[in-house]
């Protein structure tokens, strides 16, 4: 729960998403054209830096991380 | 070589077992790609109409090495192939499939649904777990691939049209041939060599890869596209995979230049740094030369028209980093003229319109005779025989060495990451939106941005209007900011005041 309420701060504050009610953790960040590609970096940039983990390029391969609900459990399963 | 198709031929008989393609799902030997393609090409054979002279099919799927099957397994069967985007839009795709006529479309499970929605005529959709299942017969496809001669198309790539209709780029098997053989003679690539392959397939960049490993014997390692979005991971992928070798468009250099990922992994196995689709500044250049001193660097240069690429530059000095990189040379069995406004071969230093000759200008633009007579025309210098040149419409000099130097476009088309856009085709999607009157997409230079301005009594936000603009355009051209107007202002007669327009907004 915490996870996910500072991603999703983070990513609202960081790509002036203000209040849109289509924004939720379920919310595909990309394709509904939320962050671009550039802001993609920014946010696993973020992630490395807040929890302290590291994100390889193996894991974006292989997990999906295209919601705030999907990256958290990245971040959860890294953090276990 | 009549066909590029006997490249895979040769490929099979000299490396036979070698794995010759990597994606992140399986890898291929130059052996079992020959197999696979041979049992499409003899499907397609049987199955398209015998009365067409020529039936080019769509491969519609996610970048991996079925593409690549299918591609070798379309020219198998005697046609060229036609790669576009798993994520194109529907209407794109509709108006691709209206130009082109095409005998088949193969794809995948997941994006066969979306054909529903698509006029297909006569057009056979085939499952690629389908067409790969089946018997090969030599005889079918040996006499169908003798028929093919080397000026016969091989793929047709779709670009931007500034009327809003892509156009078919089509290119010949002798372009192809002559472009592989070219790449590896001009690198030294051998079977050791191991590219990491970052272009699309519908973007020709990817021909290097390709065609080079079947001539090299090399391997091409597919990027996965997700790893894209995240160049600061791209190093850790190429240390994992063992790569040498790289072909890789501006936007993604510089990306990994600037974040700082190039120090942290030292990358001693990387040879060849290759670059083509934009131009490449020395600063981000210069990152890479000095946390890799000992790799070769070459800029390429060419437009889809003819064949990837046509001049080449090794980057053989120290440049300041605001220095311009030359486009250096024309490449063998290329000559490149520059055209001042007169239509003469311009001075040295004297700027006009960079113009191509050589083996692998394209044939023209499928099905769109208009388009094709305005860029491919008779060298107004040569009166004596016929010469086509491609008026590429980038403005160039070549410098007292003999090395061009390239400047921008003639027109309003842009480069941006790589992709080559036409305003004039978002301005026609973003009329095509509900409650919009009239549109003008404008890009800002100094910040790298397309501004769309739309005129509309409506509320819009820039994310609401990317979304419907999905249904025309793909993601690559949409714009970046959006400006909403009531009125727009018009010069004295009635167009829109474009400077106007750039004027207020961008200071």
């Amino acid at each position: 729960m915490e996870i996910k309420k500072i991603l999703s701060d983070f990513i609202k504050s960081n790509f002036e998403i203000g209040d849109d009610p289509d924004f939720t953790d379920d919310a595909h960040l990309f394709d509904m054209g939320f962050v671009d590609s550039l802001g993609a970096t920014e946010i696993i940039l973020f992630v490395e830096e807040q929890w302290n983990i590291e994100i390889t390029q193996r894991d974006l391969v292989l997990y999906p991380m295209n919601t705030v609900g999907e990256i958290a459990d990245v971040i959860l399963g890294k953090l276990a | 070589m009549n066909s590029t198709i006997k490249l895979l031929d040769l490929a099979a008989k000299k490396f036979g077992n070698k794995i010759g393609y990597e994606d992140e799902w399986e890898e291929i030997s130059f052996n079992e790609l020959r197999k696979k393609a041979m049992i499409i090409g003899t499907k397609l054979v049987n199955q398209l109409s015998p009365d067409q002279l020529i039936s080019p099919v769509i491969v519609y799927m996610p970048k991996n090495i079925k593409c690549i099957v299918s591609y070798m397994g379309i020219q198998y069967s005697g046609n060229p192939y036609v790669p576009v985007d798993s994520n194109i839009p529907l209407a794109r795709l509709q108006k691709i499939i209206d130009n082109l006529n095409p005998g088949a479309i193969i794809t995948d499970k997941d994006h066969i649904a979306k054909l529903e929605d698509i006029h297909l005529g006569k057009t056979i959709a085939y499952l690629y777990d389908d067409i790969v299942e089946g018997s090969i017969d030599n005889e079918v496809i040996e006499s169908v691939v003798q028929k093919v001669i080397d000026t016969d198309p091989i793929y047709i790539m779709y670009t931007s049209g500034s009327t809003g209709e892509p156009k078919g780029v089509t290119i010949s098997h002798r372009g192809v041939i002559d472009y592989a053989n070219w790449v590896v003679e001009t690198f030294g690539f051998d079977n050791n060599t191991i590219m990491a392959n970052q272009a699309p397939f519908y973007f020709d960049n990817s021909i290097f890869e390709i065609y080079g490993c079947l001539v090299c014997g090399g391997k091409m390692v597919l990027i996965p596209e997700v790893l894209m979005m995240f160049p600061v991971k791209l190093p850790e992928f190429l240390e994992f995979h063992e790569i040498n070798t790289i072909f890789w468009v501006p936007t993604v250099m510089i990306n990994v230049a600037n974040s700082g990922a190039l120090s942290k992994h030292k990358l001693p196995l990387l040879k060849t740094v290759t670059f083509c689709g934009e131009i490449m500044p020395n600063k981000q250049l210069n990152i890479w030369r000095r946390e890799h001193p000992d790799c070769l660097y070459a800029n390429l240069y060419g437009p889809t028209e003819i064949t990837d690429v046509c001049t080449y530059y090794i980057v053989d000095r120290e440049f300041e980093d605001s220095d311009p990189l030359p486009i250096g040379k024309a490449c063998k069995n290329t000559r490149i003229i520059v055209l001042n406004d007169n239509n003469q071969i311009a001075k040295i230093g004297e700027i006009g319109e960079l113009c191509v000759i050589g083996t692998g200008l394209g044939l023209g633009y499928w099905g769109n005779k208009e388009a094709t007579k305005k860029a491919f025309v008779q060298n107004p210098a040569n009166p004596y025989y016929n010469e086509l040149i491609y008026r590429t419409g980038d403005l160039a000099y070549i410098d007292q060495e003999g090395l061009i130097m390239i400047l921008g476009r003639m027109d309003s088309q842009i480069k941006l990451r790589g992709n080559r856009i036409e305003l004039g085709e978002i301005e026609k999607a973003a009329a095509c939106i509900d409650g919009i009157k009239r549109t003008c997409a404008i890009f800002n230079l100094q910040k790298e941005e397309i501004v769309l301005f739309v005129e509309t009594p409506k509320e819009f936000t820039l994310r609401k209007i990317n979304m419907e603009l999905l249904k025309y355009i793909p993601r690559y051209m949409l714009p970046h900011k959006l400006i909403s107007l009531e009125n727009f202002p018009h010069t004295a007669n009635d167009k829109i005041d474009r400077v106007t327009l750039q004027k207020t907004y961008f200071e």
